[in-house]
Protein backbone atom coordinates (compact mmCIF):
# COMPACT_ATOMS: atom_id res chain seq x y z
CA UNK A 1 0.00 0.00 0.00
CA UNK A 2 3.02 2.30 0.14
CA UNK A 3 2.48 3.10 -3.49
CA UNK A 4 -1.18 3.89 -2.91
CA UNK A 5 -0.31 6.28 -0.10
CA UNK A 6 1.39 8.52 -2.61
CA UNK A 7 -1.73 8.47 -4.73
CA UNK A 8 -4.49 10.99 -4.39
CA UNK A 9 -7.94 10.13 -3.13
CA UNK A 10 -10.48 11.51 -5.57
CA UNK A 11 -14.19 11.68 -4.72
CA UNK A 12 -16.07 10.22 -7.68
CA UNK A 13 -19.72 9.78 -6.73
CA UNK A 14 -22.10 9.49 -3.83
CA UNK A 15 -22.57 6.04 -2.37
CA UNK A 16 -26.32 6.60 -2.56
CA UNK A 17 -26.07 6.71 -6.35
CA UNK A 18 -24.47 3.28 -6.62
CA UNK A 19 -27.06 0.77 -5.51
CA UNK A 20 -26.26 -2.70 -4.32
CA UNK A 21 -25.82 -4.91 -7.37
CA UNK A 22 -25.02 -1.89 -9.50
CA UNK A 23 -21.95 -1.12 -11.55
CA UNK A 24 -20.86 2.04 -13.29
CA UNK A 25 -17.96 3.58 -15.12
CA UNK A 26 -16.30 6.81 -13.96
CA UNK A 27 -13.34 8.78 -15.19
CA UNK A 28 -10.66 10.00 -12.80
CA UNK A 29 -8.14 12.10 -14.67
CA UNK A 30 -7.14 9.88 -17.54
CA UNK A 31 -8.03 6.68 -15.70
CA UNK A 32 -11.24 4.86 -16.63
CA UNK A 33 -12.57 3.22 -13.51
CA UNK A 34 -15.25 0.62 -12.93
CA UNK A 35 -17.13 0.86 -9.63
CA UNK A 36 -19.16 -2.05 -8.34
CA UNK A 37 -21.38 -2.40 -5.30
CA UNK A 38 -21.45 -6.02 -4.21
CA UNK A 39 -23.99 -6.26 -1.41
CA UNK A 40 -22.74 -3.02 0.13
CA UNK A 41 -19.05 -3.54 -0.55
CA UNK A 42 -17.53 -1.12 -3.03
CA UNK A 43 -14.69 -2.10 -5.32
CA UNK A 44 -12.84 -0.14 -8.00
CA UNK A 45 -11.16 -1.71 -11.01
CA UNK A 46 -9.75 -0.58 -14.28
CA UNK A 47 -12.76 -0.36 -16.59
CA UNK A 48 -11.17 -2.63 -19.13
CA UNK A 49 -11.59 -6.32 -19.72
CA UNK A 50 -8.16 -8.04 -19.77
CA UNK A 51 -9.40 -10.06 -22.75
CA UNK A 52 -9.91 -7.42 -25.42
CA UNK A 53 -10.06 -4.16 -23.50
CA UNK A 54 -13.81 -3.64 -23.79
CA UNK A 55 -15.27 -1.45 -21.02
CA UNK A 56 -16.66 -3.60 -18.23
CA UNK A 57 -19.41 -1.18 -17.20
CA UNK A 58 -21.39 -2.44 -20.18
CA UNK A 59 -21.37 -5.86 -18.53
CA UNK A 60 -23.49 -7.51 -15.90
CA UNK A 61 -23.13 -7.81 -12.15
CA UNK A 62 -25.00 -10.72 -10.60
CA UNK A 63 -24.10 -11.27 -6.96
CA UNK A 64 -20.30 -11.48 -6.93
CA UNK A 65 -20.18 -12.40 -10.58
CA UNK A 66 -19.09 -9.71 -13.02
CA UNK A 67 -19.51 -10.67 -16.69
CA UNK A 68 -18.06 -8.73 -19.61
CA UNK A 69 -20.76 -8.07 -22.17
CA UNK A 70 -18.81 -8.82 -25.33
CA UNK A 71 -17.22 -12.21 -24.79
CA UNK A 72 -18.57 -13.18 -21.38
CA UNK A 73 -15.35 -13.36 -19.43
CA UNK A 74 -16.38 -13.73 -15.80
CA UNK A 75 -14.69 -12.19 -12.75
CA UNK A 76 -15.18 -12.26 -9.02
CA UNK A 77 -16.35 -8.70 -8.38
CA UNK A 78 -15.04 -8.75 -4.80
CA UNK A 79 -11.48 -9.84 -5.60
CA UNK A 80 -11.12 -8.98 -9.28
CA UNK A 81 -9.85 -12.50 -9.92
CA UNK A 82 -10.85 -14.26 -13.11
CA UNK A 83 -13.46 -16.99 -12.71
CA UNK A 84 -13.73 -18.00 -16.33
CA UNK A 85 -11.07 -18.04 -17.52
CA UNK A 86 -9.35 -18.33 -14.14
CA UNK A 87 -5.87 -17.29 -15.17
CA UNK A 88 -6.45 -13.54 -15.34
CA UNK A 89 -7.39 -10.69 -13.02
CA UNK A 90 -8.70 -7.15 -13.09
CA UNK A 91 -6.44 -4.31 -12.04
CA UNK A 92 -7.85 -2.95 -8.84
CA UNK A 93 -7.61 0.51 -7.27
CA UNK A 94 -7.93 1.52 -3.62
CA UNK A 95 -11.43 2.71 -2.85
CA UNK A 96 -13.18 4.06 0.27
CA UNK A 97 -16.34 5.83 1.30
CA UNK A 98 -15.58 9.07 3.20
CA UNK A 99 -17.52 10.65 6.07
CA UNK A 100 -19.71 12.59 3.64
CA UNK A 101 -20.83 9.38 1.92
CA UNK A 102 -18.66 9.99 -1.14
CA UNK A 103 -16.96 7.09 -2.89
CA UNK A 104 -13.29 8.00 -3.27
CA UNK A 105 -10.81 6.24 -5.52
CA UNK A 106 -7.03 6.46 -5.39
CA UNK A 107 -5.36 6.49 -8.76
CA UNK A 108 -1.74 7.12 -9.68
CA UNK B 1 -0.52 -50.18 -10.74
CA UNK B 2 0.97 -48.35 -13.66
CA UNK B 3 0.50 -44.63 -14.25
CA UNK B 4 -2.50 -43.93 -16.50
CA UNK B 5 -1.78 -42.20 -19.79
CA UNK B 6 -4.21 -39.73 -21.32
CA UNK B 7 -3.57 -38.46 -24.81
CA UNK B 8 -5.14 -35.38 -26.39
CA UNK B 9 -4.83 -34.93 -30.12
CA UNK B 10 -5.23 -31.31 -31.16
CA UNK B 11 -3.69 -27.91 -30.56
CA UNK B 12 -6.59 -25.52 -30.23
CA UNK B 13 -8.61 -24.10 -27.34
CA UNK B 14 -10.47 -27.39 -26.95
CA UNK B 15 -7.27 -29.34 -26.35
CA UNK B 16 -6.01 -26.66 -23.95
CA UNK B 17 -9.30 -26.62 -22.07
CA UNK B 18 -9.27 -30.40 -21.71
CA UNK B 19 -5.67 -30.43 -20.46
CA UNK B 20 -6.38 -27.68 -17.92
CA UNK B 21 -9.54 -29.41 -16.72
CA UNK B 22 -7.78 -32.75 -16.31
CA UNK B 23 -5.06 -31.21 -14.16
CA UNK B 24 -7.40 -29.03 -12.11
CA UNK B 25 -9.64 -32.03 -11.52
CA UNK B 26 -6.68 -33.86 -10.05
CA UNK B 27 -5.50 -36.12 -12.84
CA UNK B 28 -1.88 -36.84 -12.01
CA UNK B 29 -1.10 -39.42 -14.65
CA UNK B 30 0.89 -38.87 -17.81
CA UNK B 31 -0.78 -36.29 -20.03
CA UNK B 32 0.34 -35.88 -23.63
CA UNK B 33 -0.96 -33.25 -26.05
CA UNK B 34 -0.15 -33.98 -29.68
CA UNK B 35 -0.65 -30.51 -31.06
CA UNK B 36 0.01 -30.93 -34.76
CA UNK B 37 0.97 -27.31 -35.29
CA UNK B 38 4.42 -26.09 -34.25
CA UNK B 39 3.08 -23.61 -31.64
CA UNK B 40 1.50 -23.96 -28.18
CA UNK B 41 -2.32 -24.23 -28.27
CA UNK B 42 -3.68 -20.85 -29.19
CA UNK B 43 -6.88 -18.88 -29.61
CA UNK B 44 -8.24 -18.77 -33.14
CA UNK B 45 -10.84 -15.95 -32.88
CA UNK B 46 -8.24 -13.14 -33.20
CA UNK B 47 -6.83 -14.67 -36.40
CA UNK B 48 -9.54 -13.03 -38.51
CA UNK B 49 -9.60 -9.85 -36.45
CA UNK B 50 -6.97 -8.08 -34.33
CA UNK B 51 -4.16 -10.50 -35.04
CA UNK B 52 -4.77 -10.17 -38.77
CA UNK B 53 -4.68 -6.38 -38.64
CA UNK B 54 -1.60 -6.28 -36.43
CA UNK B 55 -3.48 -4.90 -33.43
CA UNK B 56 -2.79 -8.00 -31.35
CA UNK B 57 0.67 -9.42 -30.85
CA UNK B 58 1.30 -13.10 -31.48
CA UNK B 59 2.49 -13.41 -27.88
CA UNK B 60 -1.13 -12.84 -26.80
CA UNK B 61 -2.49 -15.78 -28.79
CA UNK B 62 -1.66 -18.82 -26.63
CA UNK B 63 -4.55 -20.05 -24.48
CA UNK B 64 -2.01 -20.62 -21.73
CA UNK B 65 1.70 -19.81 -21.73
CA UNK B 66 4.18 -22.52 -22.62
CA UNK B 67 5.40 -22.43 -19.01
CA UNK B 68 1.99 -23.62 -17.80
CA UNK B 69 2.40 -26.95 -19.58
CA UNK B 70 5.83 -27.42 -18.06
CA UNK B 71 4.59 -26.54 -14.57
CA UNK B 72 1.64 -28.88 -14.91
CA UNK B 73 3.69 -31.71 -16.32
CA UNK B 74 1.81 -31.74 -19.60
CA UNK B 75 3.89 -33.15 -22.45
CA UNK B 76 3.37 -30.86 -25.40
CA UNK B 77 4.24 -32.52 -28.68
CA UNK B 78 4.43 -29.50 -30.94
CA UNK B 79 4.62 -29.99 -34.68
CA UNK B 80 3.92 -33.69 -34.29
CA UNK B 81 1.02 -35.28 -36.07
CA UNK B 82 -1.06 -38.23 -34.96
CA UNK B 83 -1.76 -40.35 -38.00
CA UNK B 84 -3.95 -43.14 -36.79
CA UNK B 85 -5.34 -45.14 -33.94
CA UNK B 86 -5.27 -48.80 -33.08
CA UNK B 87 -8.42 -48.87 -30.99
CA UNK B 88 -7.96 -52.50 -29.96
CA UNK B 89 -4.46 -52.05 -28.65
CA UNK B 90 -5.24 -48.51 -27.48
CA UNK B 91 -2.37 -46.93 -29.30
CA UNK B 92 -2.00 -43.64 -31.17
CA UNK B 93 0.34 -43.77 -34.11
CA UNK B 94 2.48 -40.65 -34.52
CA UNK B 95 3.86 -39.51 -37.87
CA UNK B 96 7.43 -39.99 -36.68
CA UNK B 97 6.77 -43.68 -36.03
CA UNK B 98 6.27 -43.49 -32.27
CA UNK B 99 3.38 -45.52 -30.88
CA UNK B 100 1.74 -43.84 -27.92
CA UNK B 101 -0.32 -46.09 -25.69
CA UNK B 102 -3.34 -44.49 -23.99
CA UNK B 103 -5.90 -45.24 -21.34
CA UNK B 104 -8.12 -42.42 -22.54
CA UNK B 105 -7.86 -40.53 -25.80
CA UNK B 106 -9.44 -37.22 -26.70
CA UNK B 107 -9.73 -36.25 -30.34
CA UNK B 108 -9.85 -32.48 -30.63
CA UNK B 109 -8.52 -32.37 -34.16
CA UNK B 110 -10.70 -29.49 -35.34
CA UNK B 111 -11.03 -28.93 -39.04
CA UNK B 112 -9.54 -27.41 -42.13
CA UNK B 113 -10.96 -24.97 -44.66
CA UNK B 114 -13.15 -26.51 -47.30
CA UNK B 115 -11.20 -26.24 -50.55
CA UNK B 116 -12.68 -24.02 -53.24
CA UNK B 117 -13.21 -26.20 -56.28
CA UNK B 118 -13.42 -23.55 -58.99
CA UNK B 119 -9.72 -22.83 -59.47
CA UNK B 120 -8.71 -23.02 -63.13
CA UNK B 121 -5.50 -24.75 -64.08
CA UNK B 122 -2.61 -23.55 -61.98
CA UNK B 123 -4.58 -20.74 -60.34
CA UNK B 124 -3.91 -20.65 -56.68
CA UNK B 125 -0.53 -20.30 -55.15
CA UNK B 126 0.05 -17.25 -53.07
CA UNK B 127 -2.92 -15.30 -54.34
CA UNK B 128 -5.49 -17.76 -53.03
CA UNK B 129 -5.76 -17.77 -49.27
CA UNK B 130 -7.58 -19.81 -46.67
CA UNK B 131 -7.84 -19.05 -42.98
CA UNK B 132 -7.70 -21.55 -40.18
CA UNK B 133 -4.29 -21.57 -38.56
CA UNK B 134 -1.91 -18.97 -37.26
CA UNK B 135 0.31 -19.72 -40.25
CA UNK B 136 -2.63 -19.01 -42.57
CA UNK B 137 -3.24 -15.71 -40.77
CA UNK B 138 0.43 -14.72 -41.08
CA UNK B 139 0.39 -15.38 -44.81
CA UNK B 140 -2.93 -13.59 -45.28
CA UNK B 141 -1.73 -10.57 -43.27
CA UNK B 142 1.40 -10.37 -45.39
CA UNK B 143 -0.68 -10.35 -48.58
CA UNK B 144 -3.15 -7.81 -47.21
CA UNK B 145 -0.32 -5.44 -46.37
CA UNK B 146 0.50 -5.29 -50.07
CA UNK B 147 -2.80 -3.48 -50.49
CA UNK B 148 -4.13 -5.27 -53.55
CA UNK B 149 -7.90 -5.66 -53.93
CA UNK B 150 -9.36 -8.62 -52.06
CA UNK B 151 -12.24 -10.83 -53.09
CA UNK B 152 -13.79 -12.92 -50.33
CA UNK B 153 -15.68 -16.02 -51.37
CA UNK B 154 -18.37 -16.69 -48.82
CA UNK B 155 -20.20 -14.26 -46.55
CA UNK B 156 -20.01 -16.45 -43.46
CA UNK B 157 -18.38 -15.43 -40.20
CA UNK B 158 -14.79 -15.89 -41.37
CA UNK B 159 -15.48 -14.11 -44.66
CA UNK B 160 -17.23 -11.21 -42.94
CA UNK B 161 -14.60 -10.83 -40.23
CA UNK B 162 -11.74 -10.83 -42.71
CA UNK B 163 -13.61 -8.33 -44.89
CA UNK B 164 -13.94 -6.03 -41.87
CA UNK B 165 -10.26 -6.43 -40.99
CA UNK B 166 -9.20 -5.78 -44.56
CA UNK B 167 -11.23 -2.57 -44.65
CA UNK B 168 -9.52 -1.54 -41.43
CA UNK B 169 -6.25 -1.92 -43.32
CA UNK B 170 -7.60 0.20 -46.17
CA UNK B 171 -7.91 -2.70 -48.62
CA UNK B 172 -10.59 -2.66 -51.31
CA UNK B 173 -12.92 -5.60 -50.61
CA UNK B 174 -15.59 -7.47 -52.54
CA UNK B 175 -17.57 -10.22 -50.81
CA UNK B 176 -19.34 -12.79 -52.96
CA UNK B 177 -22.12 -14.64 -51.20
CA UNK B 178 -24.21 -17.21 -53.05
CA UNK B 179 -27.30 -16.81 -50.89
CA UNK B 180 -29.60 -13.80 -51.08
CA UNK B 181 -28.87 -13.01 -47.43
CA UNK B 182 -25.63 -13.78 -45.61
CA UNK B 183 -25.81 -16.00 -42.53
CA UNK B 184 -29.57 -16.29 -42.82
CA UNK B 185 -29.73 -19.66 -41.10
CA UNK B 186 -27.65 -18.49 -38.15
CA UNK B 187 -29.08 -15.00 -37.76
CA UNK B 188 -32.38 -14.73 -39.60
CA UNK B 189 -33.03 -12.74 -42.77
CA UNK B 190 -33.44 -9.32 -41.15
CA UNK B 191 -30.24 -9.49 -39.14
CA UNK B 192 -28.29 -11.06 -42.00
CA UNK B 193 -29.38 -8.23 -44.30
CA UNK B 194 -28.39 -5.64 -41.73
CA UNK B 195 -24.96 -7.25 -41.48
CA UNK B 196 -24.54 -6.92 -45.26
CA UNK B 197 -25.52 -3.24 -44.91
CA UNK B 198 -22.91 -2.72 -42.21
CA UNK B 199 -20.28 -3.99 -44.62
CA UNK B 200 -21.58 -1.83 -47.46
CA UNK B 201 -21.46 1.22 -45.19
CA UNK B 202 -17.82 0.40 -44.51
CA UNK B 203 -17.09 0.43 -48.21
CA UNK B 204 -17.28 -3.31 -48.95
CA UNK B 205 -18.82 -4.30 -52.27
CA UNK B 206 -21.00 -6.92 -50.60
CA UNK B 207 -22.75 -8.95 -53.29
CA UNK B 208 -25.41 -11.48 -52.47
CA UNK B 209 -27.11 -14.02 -54.70
CA UNK B 210 -24.03 -14.09 -56.88
CA UNK B 211 -22.35 -17.35 -57.68
CA UNK B 212 -18.68 -17.80 -58.52
CA UNK B 213 -18.07 -19.87 -61.61
CA UNK B 214 -14.32 -19.84 -61.94
CA UNK B 215 -11.12 -18.23 -60.81
CA UNK B 216 -8.12 -17.99 -63.08
CA UNK B 217 -4.70 -16.45 -62.73
CA UNK B 218 -3.26 -13.79 -64.96
CA UNK B 219 0.21 -12.29 -65.09
CA UNK B 220 -0.53 -9.81 -62.32
CA UNK B 221 -3.53 -11.10 -60.43
CA UNK B 222 -6.66 -13.21 -60.46
CA UNK B 223 -9.83 -13.02 -62.49
CA UNK B 224 -13.01 -14.13 -60.77
CA UNK B 225 -15.92 -14.94 -63.04
CA UNK B 226 -19.37 -15.10 -61.52
CA UNK B 227 -22.82 -15.72 -63.00
CA UNK B 228 -23.14 -11.93 -63.28
CA UNK B 229 -19.77 -10.32 -63.66
CA UNK B 230 -16.03 -10.51 -64.01
CA UNK B 231 -13.79 -9.21 -61.22
CA UNK B 232 -10.08 -8.65 -61.04
CA UNK B 233 -8.22 -8.87 -57.76
CA UNK B 234 -4.83 -9.48 -56.28
CA UNK B 235 -5.96 -11.78 -53.51
CA UNK B 236 -8.77 -14.23 -53.01
CA UNK B 237 -9.88 -15.60 -49.66
CA UNK B 238 -11.86 -18.80 -49.96
CA UNK B 239 -14.06 -18.88 -46.85
CA UNK B 240 -16.54 -21.50 -47.92
CA UNK B 241 -16.77 -23.58 -44.79
CA UNK B 242 -14.78 -26.11 -42.86
CA UNK B 243 -14.24 -29.85 -43.11
CA UNK B 244 -13.83 -31.77 -39.85
CA UNK B 245 -10.49 -33.56 -39.45
CA UNK B 246 -11.80 -37.09 -38.98
CA UNK B 247 -9.12 -38.99 -40.90
CA UNK B 248 -7.41 -40.11 -37.72
CA UNK B 249 -10.22 -42.57 -36.93
CA UNK B 250 -10.07 -44.25 -40.33
CA UNK B 251 -9.82 -47.99 -39.82
CA UNK B 252 -11.19 -47.89 -36.28
CA UNK B 253 -14.69 -48.64 -35.02
CA UNK B 254 -15.28 -44.94 -34.29
CA UNK B 255 -18.27 -43.69 -36.27
CA UNK B 256 -18.21 -40.57 -38.40
CA UNK B 257 -21.13 -38.69 -39.82
CA UNK B 258 -20.40 -35.03 -40.45
CA UNK B 259 -17.69 -35.26 -37.81
CA UNK B 260 -16.78 -37.80 -35.18
CA UNK B 261 -20.03 -38.99 -33.65
CA UNK B 262 -20.20 -38.65 -29.88
CA UNK B 263 -22.94 -38.85 -27.29
CA UNK B 264 -23.89 -36.04 -24.91
CA UNK B 265 -20.82 -36.93 -22.81
CA UNK B 266 -18.42 -36.42 -25.73
CA UNK B 267 -17.82 -40.18 -25.85
CA UNK B 268 -17.53 -42.14 -29.05
CA UNK B 269 -18.96 -45.65 -29.05
CA UNK B 270 -15.43 -47.00 -28.64
CA UNK B 271 -14.34 -47.34 -25.01
CA UNK B 272 -11.67 -44.83 -24.04
CA UNK B 273 -12.05 -42.60 -27.10
CA UNK B 274 -13.64 -39.16 -26.83
CA UNK B 275 -14.08 -36.32 -29.31
CA UNK B 276 -14.74 -32.65 -28.70
CA UNK B 277 -14.86 -29.24 -30.33
CA UNK B 278 -15.19 -28.49 -34.04
CA UNK B 279 -14.63 -32.11 -35.06
CA UNK B 280 -17.34 -33.59 -32.84
CA UNK B 281 -20.85 -34.33 -34.06
CA UNK B 282 -22.24 -34.13 -30.55
CA UNK B 283 -25.61 -35.38 -29.40
CA UNK B 284 -27.15 -32.32 -27.81
CA UNK B 285 -29.77 -33.33 -25.23
CA UNK B 286 -31.58 -30.00 -25.48
CA UNK B 287 -32.08 -30.31 -29.22
CA UNK B 288 -32.45 -34.08 -29.43
CA UNK B 289 -29.96 -34.63 -32.19
CA UNK B 290 -26.35 -34.57 -33.25
CA UNK B 291 -24.95 -31.13 -34.04
CA UNK B 292 -21.47 -30.15 -35.07
CA UNK B 293 -20.71 -26.63 -33.95
CA UNK B 294 -17.71 -24.56 -35.03
CA UNK B 295 -17.54 -22.01 -32.26
CA UNK B 296 -15.05 -21.14 -29.53
CA UNK B 297 -17.26 -21.49 -26.46
CA UNK B 298 -18.43 -24.89 -27.63
CA UNK B 299 -14.82 -26.01 -28.05
CA UNK B 300 -13.88 -24.87 -24.54
CA UNK B 301 -16.91 -26.49 -22.93
CA UNK B 302 -16.63 -29.72 -24.87
CA UNK B 303 -13.00 -29.99 -23.85
CA UNK B 304 -13.89 -29.55 -20.19
CA UNK B 305 -16.79 -32.02 -20.32
CA UNK B 306 -14.75 -34.65 -22.16
CA UNK B 307 -11.91 -34.26 -19.65
CA UNK B 308 -14.15 -34.88 -16.67
CA UNK B 309 -15.74 -37.88 -18.30
CA UNK B 310 -12.28 -39.25 -19.10
CA UNK B 311 -11.80 -39.21 -15.33
CA UNK B 312 -14.88 -41.35 -14.82
CA UNK B 313 -17.54 -38.71 -14.31
CA UNK B 314 -20.80 -38.76 -16.20
CA UNK B 315 -21.39 -35.18 -17.29
CA UNK B 316 -23.43 -34.14 -20.28
CA UNK B 317 -22.77 -31.05 -22.34
CA UNK B 318 -26.21 -29.51 -22.60
CA UNK B 319 -25.48 -25.77 -22.73
CA UNK B 320 -27.26 -23.80 -25.43
CA UNK B 321 -24.64 -22.87 -28.01
CA UNK B 322 -23.24 -19.38 -27.65
CA UNK B 323 -20.97 -17.49 -30.02
CA UNK B 324 -19.91 -14.01 -30.96
CA UNK B 325 -18.50 -12.21 -33.94
CA UNK B 326 -16.79 -8.81 -33.87
CA UNK B 327 -16.91 -6.81 -37.09
CA UNK B 328 -15.86 -3.16 -37.24
CA UNK B 329 -17.13 -1.57 -34.02
CA UNK B 330 -20.01 -4.05 -33.82
CA UNK B 331 -20.39 -7.00 -31.48
CA UNK B 332 -22.77 -9.72 -32.60
CA UNK B 333 -23.78 -12.55 -30.30
CA UNK B 334 -26.04 -15.55 -30.55
CA UNK B 335 -27.32 -18.02 -27.97
CA UNK B 336 -29.40 -21.11 -28.50
CA UNK B 337 -31.04 -22.65 -31.49
CA UNK B 338 -34.07 -21.15 -33.18
CA UNK B 339 -35.50 -24.38 -34.58
CA UNK B 340 -39.11 -24.97 -33.65
CA UNK B 341 -39.70 -21.41 -32.52
CA UNK B 342 -43.14 -19.89 -33.05
CA UNK B 343 -42.59 -16.27 -32.07
CA UNK B 344 -39.99 -13.61 -32.75
CA UNK B 345 -39.62 -10.53 -30.56
CA UNK B 346 -37.22 -7.67 -31.28
CA UNK B 347 -36.03 -5.52 -28.40
CA UNK B 348 -34.39 -2.34 -29.63
CA UNK B 349 -33.93 -1.50 -33.30
CA UNK B 350 -32.41 -3.63 -36.03
CA UNK B 351 -32.15 -0.56 -38.29
CA UNK B 352 -30.26 1.31 -35.57
CA UNK B 353 -28.00 -1.69 -35.05
CA UNK B 354 -28.76 -2.04 -31.38
CA UNK B 355 -31.10 -4.90 -30.68
CA UNK B 356 -31.73 -8.34 -29.26
CA UNK B 357 -33.92 -10.59 -31.38
CA UNK B 358 -35.54 -13.32 -29.32
CA UNK B 359 -37.00 -16.54 -30.69
CA UNK B 360 -39.59 -18.16 -28.46
CA UNK B 361 -41.35 -21.48 -28.45
CA UNK B 362 -44.50 -21.71 -26.40
CA UNK B 363 -43.57 -18.54 -24.51
CA UNK B 364 -40.08 -19.73 -23.56
CA UNK B 365 -37.02 -17.96 -24.90
CA UNK B 366 -35.04 -20.49 -26.93
CA UNK B 367 -32.62 -18.33 -28.84
CA UNK B 368 -31.38 -14.78 -29.13
CA UNK B 369 -29.32 -12.94 -31.70
CA UNK B 370 -28.11 -9.55 -30.59
CA UNK B 371 -26.09 -6.73 -32.05
CA UNK B 372 -24.28 -4.41 -29.64
CA UNK B 373 -26.45 -5.70 -26.79
CA UNK B 374 -24.09 -7.88 -24.81
CA UNK B 375 -25.86 -7.17 -21.55
CA UNK B 376 -29.15 -8.40 -22.99
CA UNK B 377 -27.39 -11.55 -24.13
CA UNK B 378 -26.12 -12.26 -20.61
CA UNK B 379 -29.70 -11.98 -19.36
CA UNK B 380 -30.99 -14.01 -22.30
CA UNK B 381 -28.62 -16.85 -21.49
CA UNK B 382 -30.16 -16.99 -18.03
CA UNK B 383 -33.67 -16.77 -19.42
CA UNK B 384 -33.00 -19.60 -21.85
CA UNK B 385 -31.50 -21.74 -19.10
CA UNK B 386 -34.44 -21.04 -16.80
CA UNK B 387 -37.14 -22.19 -19.21
CA UNK B 388 -39.37 -19.47 -17.73
CA UNK B 389 -42.34 -18.30 -19.76
CA UNK B 390 -42.10 -14.60 -20.51
CA UNK B 391 -44.38 -12.27 -22.37
CA UNK B 392 -43.41 -10.76 -25.68
CA UNK B 393 -44.43 -7.38 -24.28
CA UNK B 394 -41.94 -7.63 -21.40
CA UNK B 395 -39.11 -8.63 -23.73
CA UNK B 396 -39.90 -5.80 -26.12
CA UNK B 397 -40.28 -3.15 -23.40
CA UNK B 398 -36.91 -1.48 -22.91
CA UNK B 399 -37.95 -0.19 -19.52
CA UNK B 400 -38.14 -3.77 -18.26
CA UNK B 401 -34.77 -4.86 -16.92
CA UNK B 402 -34.10 -8.24 -18.55
CA UNK B 403 -31.67 -9.09 -15.80
CA UNK B 404 -34.43 -8.81 -13.25
CA UNK B 405 -36.68 -11.00 -15.39
CA UNK B 406 -33.97 -13.62 -15.51
CA UNK B 407 -32.94 -13.24 -11.88
CA UNK B 408 -36.49 -13.68 -10.68
CA UNK B 409 -36.24 -17.22 -11.90
CA UNK B 410 -32.65 -18.21 -11.41
CA UNK B 411 -32.56 -17.32 -7.77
Amino acid sequence: MTEAQQWVWTPVMELDELWEGDLTGVQVGTAKILLVNVDGQIRAYENRCPHQAWPLDQGDLDGRELTCANHHWVFDALTGKGVNPDDCALRSFPVKVDDDGMICVAVP
Amino acid sequence: MTTPVFVIVGGGPCAASAAATLRSAGFDGRLVVVAGEPVVPYERPPLSKDYLTGHLDGAELPVRPASWYAEQGVELRLGERAEGIDDRERVVQLAGGERLGYDALLLATGGRPRPFEGLQGSAGGERVAYLRTRGDADRLAERLRQGEPLVVLGGGFIGCEVAASARRLGVEVTVLEMAQVPLERALGAQVGSQLAEIHRDAGVDFRTGEQVQSVSETADGLVVTTDRSRLECGLLLAAVGMLPNTEIVTGTSVKCHNGIVVDEHCRTAVPGIYAAGDVAAHYHPLYGRHLRVEHHDNAIKHGAVAARNMLGEDIAHDDPHWFWSDQYEHNLQSVGFNEGCDEVVVRGSIAERSFARFCLADGQVRAVVALNRGRDVIAARKLIASGLRVSAAALRDESVDLRRLARAVVR
